[in-house]
C-alpha cells in the first residue's frame, strides 16, 4: 500500500541572532494508511517542527532546505496558501497538547466542531450542527447536544479534549497528528483519551503521528517509532523491537528516564521514630476581610479537609492525586505560608496554627517548589540564594559562608563558579540543583518536594529523582515527595498518601501497591498508570 | 543594555531625549538672545539668519526662549512624576503589603480619587494652592498618586504570589527581608517603565495648565504658556506655535518611545 | 451577570461618588476666603458678611456643613451660581448634555477608527505600513489636546481657509448641518490622542491572540484568513481593549476641559474652567462630582461589554 504521509530527506533550519540553527536533519519516514508512527524525544529535538513542516505552518524565520513532504503522492510544499487552507482541516488534522489553550474561549463547542464542517464539506448550518453533535456522541460526550451550547471554560479537561479530538475526525481526514494529547490531562483523565484514541484508530482508517516524550507510552500504541534526537531521526522500527532491544544510547537514556516501580531507587524504611504527625488539619485559603465579604468578595475555599497523617525521621512519604487535590496546599500549610486548622505535631513540637511558627521551625521544614524559574529569584546571584539560610539560622562569618556555598554546589554537583552567576544564565536542571541545595543548606529534618521533577524535561527528571535521594540518604533527611507520577512514586517512596478532592483517601507501604482493599480512586489510579 | 539598543524606538527615543538634555543642562549658554529682550523692529518673524526659528509678538527670539523654556517644562515633569511616584509608591507597598481591612480601605479611597480625570483633579488643587509653577508641579504630583499607588499596589500583589516570595517566607525570612530584597527589586521594573510613559503625561499636563493661566506665570518661557500667549497672534505667524508645539511633543514622545521600550525589554512575553 | 452583582457594583459606585464628594468638599473648605465673601464681594461690611456666615452655616463645624450640603445635592437642590446667577442644577444640566454628544461623537470615532487600525496593525506587524501607523500613533500620543486644538485652528478655522467654524456650539434643533460642522474640530482634537492609544493597544492584543494555540487550531482547521481574523482573534482582542478603553475615558474627561475651552464649547468642560478661574465653588463641586459620575457609569458599562464579549467573565 502507498503511504499516506512520506518525507523524504527533508531539512530544516531557523534564523536566529547567531545565525542559522539547524531544527531538523535529513528527515525521512513513511506513514500507511491506519498505521501510527510515534514520534519520540526530549523538548528541543525537533518533534514540534517536524509536525508544523508537515501542516505547512512554520514561523517566518524558518529557512527549508532539501526534501519532500509528501501526502498520498502530492508534494505539499508544492501547494499554494489557497490550496493549503483548504486541504488542512479536510485531509490532515491535528490534536493539540494543551486543549484549554486550543480552543477559542469564546466561541460556543458545537460551533468549533461544526464550522470545519461547514467549511469542507459545505454543509448548512443545521446539517453542520446535526453531524457535529454526532462526532462529539462518537468520542463519548455522554450528553453532546448539551456540550454544543457549552464555552470551553464550562466543562473538563478531558471534554475539551474530546471535542478538540471531534473536530480532527470530523471530515475524516487521511491524516491526523497527536501532539502529546495527554499531557496536560489528569492521569486518569489520560487514560482514558487513550482508550478513545485506540477506539477510533480501530474504527477509522486514519493513519496517525503520535507525537510523544514518552517512549513506554508510545511503545504501547504505536506500530512503529522514530526516535528523534537533536533533529535527527536516531532510531526507527517496530514498536517492540525499539522498546526491547534500543539500538542507540539516546533510545537508551529514553528508556531509563522513565520511571520504573520495579527499580527502586530509595532503601530500606528506616526504624520507625515519629517526627511529623497531623491530627486533624484543615486548610482553607483565599480568606477574605470583614470588609471585603461586605463587598461580596468570595467566601474561603478549603484547600484540603481534616487531614490524618504520620511520618517518621527519615523517611519518604509519597504523596499522589490530581492536581487540586490539595497535595500542594498541606506542604504550605507545614511551611507557614498558608493558615491552617486542627493540630500539627513536629520534632516534639505542637503547633495548632501559623503564628507561632519561629525560625527554629522554619529552619527544620524546608521546601523545594515544582517550577525553579519561579522560585529562585531572577534578581539574585546563585551566592546570595545559597548563602541565605546559611546567614539566617546560624551565626557564621563571610568564610564560613562561602565555603558552605561552595560545598553545597559540590554536592549538588555544580561547579563552584555558578556562586557568581544569575538563575537565567542556567539550565532548567541546574536551577532546580540550586532550589535542593537551598534546602539542604539548612540541614533540616524534613524536605517537603512539590512536584520536583514535572516542570523538567524527561531526562532531566530521572537525574532530578536521583539526586533528591543521594541527599536525602546522605543527611538522613524525612522527605515529603509530593506528585502526580504514580511510577515515580513507587520508585523512590516508602510509603504512599493517595489525595482526593481534599481529602487522604489511602496510606499504604509503596512495596505492596495493588491489594483488593485499596480506595476506589486509587484503584482508578493504578488502572489508568497501567495504561499510560 | 544591548538589546535595547536593537530597538527602533528605544534608539528614536534616546536620541530626541538627548537633544532634550542638552537643552534642559546647556540651554543658558546655547541661547543666542536674552530671552527676555524685545526686538521692536523684528516682531513675529518667520525663521532667518538672525533668529533661526523666528521671533513672537514682542520680537523675543523664539530659539532663546525655548531653550530657557526647556528647564521649566521638562524638570516639571520629571518632579511631578517623582513626587507622584513616591508617594504613590509608598501607599500602593502599604495597601499591598498589609492587605485585609487596611488595603481595602486604601482601596476603596483610591477608587474615588481616580475617578475624578487627572487634569480636573489637577485643577481643583491649583485653585487651593494658588497659581504657579511650583503649585502645578504639587498639583500634578498629587493628581498621579493614586493611579500610580494603584499600580504598585497590583505589582506588589502579584509579587507576593511569586514562588520566591513564598519560598522566602516559608524559610522564615523577616518582613523586612522579604520586602526589601526580595519583592522591591522586582517591583522596580514595572514601577521605573510606568513612570517613564508617565513623565510624557506630565509634561503634557504641565503645559496644559500653563495654557490655561493655572500654572507657569508671565513672563516665564514655559512652553505651555508660550503657546498660550501667542495664540492671537497665530495667524500671522505660525512659527509662535509651531516652534513650542513641537518642542513639547517632541519631549513627550522621547519619554513615551522609552517607556515602550523599556516595557518590551523587561517583557519578554510582548518580545517578539 | 446577576442582580445581586449589578446592585454591589453600583453600591460600590455610590461609594466611590462618597469619597468624590468628601474630597471636593475638602478641597472647597481649604479654599482661602469663604463662600460669603465670594457671594458678597470683597467690599461688603464685616457686619453683612457675619449675618451672611451665620445665614449659610459657616460657622458650623465641617461635618454638619458636609451633611448639610450632601443632603441638599441629594434633594436636587445645587444651590445658586455667584456668578451666572443661575440654578446650579440647570446650568450643570446643560453643559452636560452638550458635553454628552461630544464624548460620545468622540467615543464612537475612536471605535471606528482605532479598531481597523489596530488590525492592519497586527496583521501587517513589521511592515511598512506598520512602521508608518505606529509613528503617526506615537506622535498623536505625545501631542496635548490644546495644541492639536490651537494647530487645528490655524490650519482649517483660521481667517485663510475657515473650511470649518472655528467654535462654538449650534443645537441640533437649528440645523443638523451646522450642529456637525461644529463638532469636527473638537471631536477630531479629541480623538487624536485616544485613536493613537487604542489602536496600539488593539494591536498588540491582536498580536496576541493571533499567535496564541487557538488561532493556530483554527488555522489546522483550514478556515479561511477572513473567518480567522474577524471571527476567532477580534472578538477575544477586543475585550482587553474595552477595559483600556474605559480608563481611557478618564482622560477623554479631563480633555473635554481643554478642548471645550479652546473651541468655546458650552459643555461641562468650559462650566469647570469657568468655575475654577472664577473660584464659583457650587459649580465646581455639582461639576465635579457629574464627571466622577459619568466616569463610573461609563466604567460599569464597559464592565458589562466585556462580559458579553468574553463569555470566561461572569460576575456573581
Amino acid at each position: 500500500m502507498s503511504p499516506v504521509l512520506s518525507v523524504t530527506g527533508y531539512t530544516l533550519s531557523y534564523r536566529t541572532r547567531s545565525g542559522l540553527r539547524r531544527a531538523l536533519s535529513d528527515i525521512t519516514l513513511d506513514i500507511a494508511p491506519g498505521e501510527t508512527l510515534g514520534l519520540v524525544g526530549a523538548s528541543g529535538s525537533g518533534k514540534s517542527s517536524l509536525a508544523w513542516s508537515i501542516l505547512r505552518m512554520l514561523p517566518g524565520n524558518a529557512q527549508e532546505g532539501r526534501g519532500q513532504i509528501a501526502l498520498a503522492g502530492q508534494d505539499l510544499r508544492m501547494l499554494t496558501r489557497r490550496q493549503l487552507a483548504a486541504l488542512r482541516g479536510r485531509r490532515i488534522g491535528m490534536v493539540f497538547q494543551d486543549p484549554s489553550t486550543a480552543l477559542n474561549p469564546s466561541m460556543r463547542l458545537g460551533d468549533q466542531v461544526a464550522e470545519v464542517l461547514i467549511r469542507h464539506q459545505r454543509l448548512n448550518n443545521r446539517d453542520a450542527a446535526i453531524q457535529a453533535e454526532a462526532w462529539l456522541a462518537r468520542t463519548g460526550l455522554p450528553h453532546p447536544r448539551a456540550i454544543m451550547d457549552r464555552y470551553p471554560h464550562q466543562v473538563s479537561g478531558g471534554e475539551k479534549q474530546r471535542v478538540v479530538i471531534a473536530t480532527a475526525f470530523a471530515c475524516r481526514p487521511e491524516l491526523i497528528i497527536f501532539d502529546e494529547p495527554t499531557t496536560a490531562l489528569d492521569v486518569i483523565t489520560g487514560a482514558r483519551i487513550l482508550d478513545l484514541f485506540a477506539e477510533l484508530r480501530a474504527e477509522t482508517p486514519v493513519a496517525s503521528l503520535y507525537i510523544s516524550h514518552d517512549l513506554a507510552l508510545v511503545g504501547r500504541i504505536a506500530d512503529r517509532v522514530a526516535v528523534l534526537e537533536a533533529g535527527r531521526i536516531v532510531e526507527q522500527g517496530p514498536a517492540r523491537d525499539v522498546l526491547r532491544a534500543p539500538r542507540t544510547a539516546t533510545t537508551r537514556r529514553l528508556l531509563d528516564a522513565i520511571p520504573d516501580p520495579a527499580h527502586r531507587l530509595s532503601g530500606p524504611p528506616p526504624p520507625a521514630a515519629p517526627l511529623l504527625a497531623l491530627n486533624d488539619v484543615t486548610v482553607t485559603y483565599g480568606r477574605a476581610s470583614a470588609f471585603g465579604q461586605l463587598l461580596g468578595a468570595p467566601a474561603p475555599v478549603q484547600g484540603a479537609r481534616h487531614l490524618t497523617l504520620a511520618l517518621n525521621q527519615g523517611e519518604i512519604l509519597g504523596i499522589v492525586g490530581e492536581s487540586g487535590s490539595g497535595k500542594s496546599t498541606l506542604a504550605r500549610a507545614l511551611t507557614g505560608i498558608a493558615p491552617f486548622t486542627g493540630q500539627v505535631v513536629f520534632a516534639n513540637r505542637r503547633m495548632t496554627g501559623t503564628d507561632r511558627m519561629d525560625r527554629a521551625w522554619h529552619r527544620d521544614i524546608q521546601i523545594i517548589f515544582q517550577n525553579p524559574d519561579a522560585s529562585l529569584n531572577p534578581r539574585h546571584r546563585i551566592r546570595t540564594i545559597l548563602g541565605r539560610p546559611l546567614r539566617l539560622y546560624a551565626p557564621a562569618s563571610p568564610a564560613e559562608i562561602e565555603a558552605g556555598i561552595i560545598a553545597m554546589l559540590e554536592e549538588v554537583g555544580l561547579p563552584a563558579a555558578y556562586a557568581s552567576r544569575h538563575p537565567h544564565e542556567l539550565s532548567g536542571g541546574e536551577k532546580q540543583r540550586v532550589a535542593i541545595a537551598r534546602a539542604f543548606a539548612a540541614a533540616p529534618k524534613l524536605v517537603i518536594c512539590d512536584e520536583i521533577t514535572s516542570a523538567l524535561d524527561v531526562v532531566v527528571q530521572a537525574d532530578i529523582a536521583r539526586l533528591l535521594i543521594a541527599l536525602q540518604a546522605r543527611h538522613g533527611t524525612a522527605c515529603l515527595f509530593i506528585t502526580h507520577d504514580l511510577n515515580l512514586v513507587r520508585q523512590l517512596a516508602h510509603r504512599v498518601a493517595v489525595m482526593y478532592r481534599g481529602d487522604v483517601v489511602d496510606v499504604f507501604d509503596a512495596t505492596d501497591f495493588a491489594t483488593a482493599d485499596r480506595h476506589l480512586y486509587t484503584q482508578a489510579l493504578l488502572s489508568a498508570v497501567s495504561r499510560l | 543594555m544591548r538589546d535595547l539598543f536593537r530597538q527602533p524606538t528605544f534608539i528614536v527615543g534616546f536620541v530626541l531625549l538627548s537633544l532634550v538634555a542638552i537643552a534642559v543642562i546647556f540651554g543658558p549658554w546655547l541661547a543666542p538672545y536674552d530671552p527676555q529682550a524685545f526686538h521692536p523692529r523684528a516682531r513675529l518673524q518667520p525663521p532667518s539668519a538672525a533668529f533661526l526659528l523666528g521671533t513672537d509678538q514682542f520680537g523675543r527670539d523664539l530659539l532663546s526662549r525655548l531653550l530657557i523654556g526647556a528647564r521649566a517644562t521638562v524638570l516639571f515633569g520629571v518632579g511631578a512624576t517623582a513626587l507622584g511616584v513616591a508617594a504613590g509608591g509608598l501607599i500602593g507597598l502599604v495597601a499591598g503589603v498589609s492587605a485585609g481591612a487596611v488595603d481595602a480601605v486604601i482601596m476603596r479611597i483610591l477608587d474615588g480619587l481616580v475617578a475624578v480625570p487627572d487634569l480636573l483633579f489637577a485643577l481643583l488643587i491649583v485653585t487651593i494652592l494658588g497659581n504657579g509653577m511650583q503649585n502645578a508641579l504639587l498639583a500634578v504630583a498629587i493628581a498621579f498618586t493614586p493611579g500610580l499607588a494603584r499600580i504598585a499596589r497590583s505589582t506588589v500583589l502579584s509579587l507576593r504570589g511569586r514562588d520566591y516570595v513564598l519560598a522566602a517566607r516559608a524559610r522564615g525570612e523577616g518582613p523586612a527581608w522579604v520586602i526589601l530584597c526580595e519583592v522591591l527589586p522586582n517591583a522596580i521594573g514595572p514601577v521605573i517603565i510606568e513612570a517613564t510613559i508617565r513623565v510624557a503625561f506630565a509634561v503634557m499636563i504641565g503645559a496644559t495648565l500653563g495654557f490655561l493661566g493655572l500654572g507657569a506665570q508671565p513672563p516665564s518661557t514655559e512652553w505651555g504658556l508660550m503657546i498660550a500667549s501667542a495664540r492671537q497672534f497665530m495667524a500671522r505667524n505660525i512659527w509662535t506655535v509651531l516652534v513650542p508645539s513641537v518642542a513639547i511633543a517632541m519631549v513627550a514622545l522621547g519619554f513615551n518611545l522609552l517607556g515602550d521600550a523599556l516595557r518590551d525589554h523587561l517583557d519578554p512575553r510582548a518580545r517578539r | 451577570m446577576t442582580a445581586g452583582w449589578l446592585l454591589r457594583r453600583l453600591g460600590t459606585i455610590v461609594l466611590v461618588l462618597l469619597i468624590v464628594s468628601f474630597t471636593v468638599f475638602g478641597i472647597t473648605q481649604l479654599l482661602p476666603g469663604n463662600a460669603a465673601v465670594m457671594i458678597l464681594g470683597e467690599f461688603a461690611t464685616a457686619d453683612q458678611r457675619h449675618a451672611m456666615e451665620l445665614a449659610m452655616g459657616l460657622n458650623d463645624p465641617w461635618y454638619q456643613q458636609y451633611g448639610h450640603w450632601l443632603g441638599n445635592i441629594l434633594r436636587g437642590d445645587w444651590g445658586m451660581s455667584a456668578g451666572l446667577s443661575r440654578p446650579v442644577a440647570s446650568l450643570v444640566g446643560d453643559a452636560l448634555g452638550r458635553s454628552a454628544i461630544l464624548a460620545g461623537a468622540t467615543l464612537v470615532t475612536v471605535c471606528l477608527v482605532a479598531t481597523p487600525i489596530g488590525v492592519a496593525g497586527a496583521l501587517l506587524r513589521g511592515t511598512v505600513f506598520d512602521l508608518v501607523i505606529g509613528l503617526v500613533a506615537y506622535l498623536g500620543a505625545s501631542v496635548p489636546e490644546f495644541v492639536t486644538a490651537t494647530l487645528l485652528l490655524v490650519v482649517v478655522a483660521g481667517p485663510d481657509t475657515g473650511w470649518l467654524p472655528a467654535g462654538g456650539f449650534t443645537p441640533a434643533a437649528d440645523g443638523l448641518g451646522q450642529f456637525a460642522l461644529h463638532m469636527v474640530l473638537p471631536v477630531a482634537t479629541l480623538s487624536l490622542i485616544l485613536v493613537a492609544h487604542l489602536s496600539r493597544q488593539i494591536r498588540s492584543e491582536m498580536g496576541e491572540v493571533l499567535g496564541s494555540d487557538y488561532i493556530r487550531a483554527a488555522q489546522v482547521k483550514g478556515l479561511t484568513r477572513t473567518r480567522i481574523v474577524l471571527v476567532h482573534a477580534l472578538r477575544n482582542a477586543l475585550a482587553p481593549a474595552v477595559a483600556v478603553l474605559s480608563l481611557d475615558v478618564g482622560y477623554l474627561l479631563g480633555g473635554i476641559l481643554v478642548v471645550e475651552e479652546v473651541f468655546a464649547w458650552p459643555g461641562l468642560g468650559r462650566l469647570l474652567i469657568y468655575a475654577v478661574q472664577n473660584r464659583d465653588l457650587v459649580v465646581m463641586q455639582a461639576a465635579t462630582l457629574v464627571m466622577a459620575a459619568a466616569y463610573t457609569m461609563s466604567n460599569l458599562a464597559a464592565d458589562i461589554i466585556i462580559a458579553k464579549l468574553d463569555p470566561r467573565v461572569h460576575y456573581a
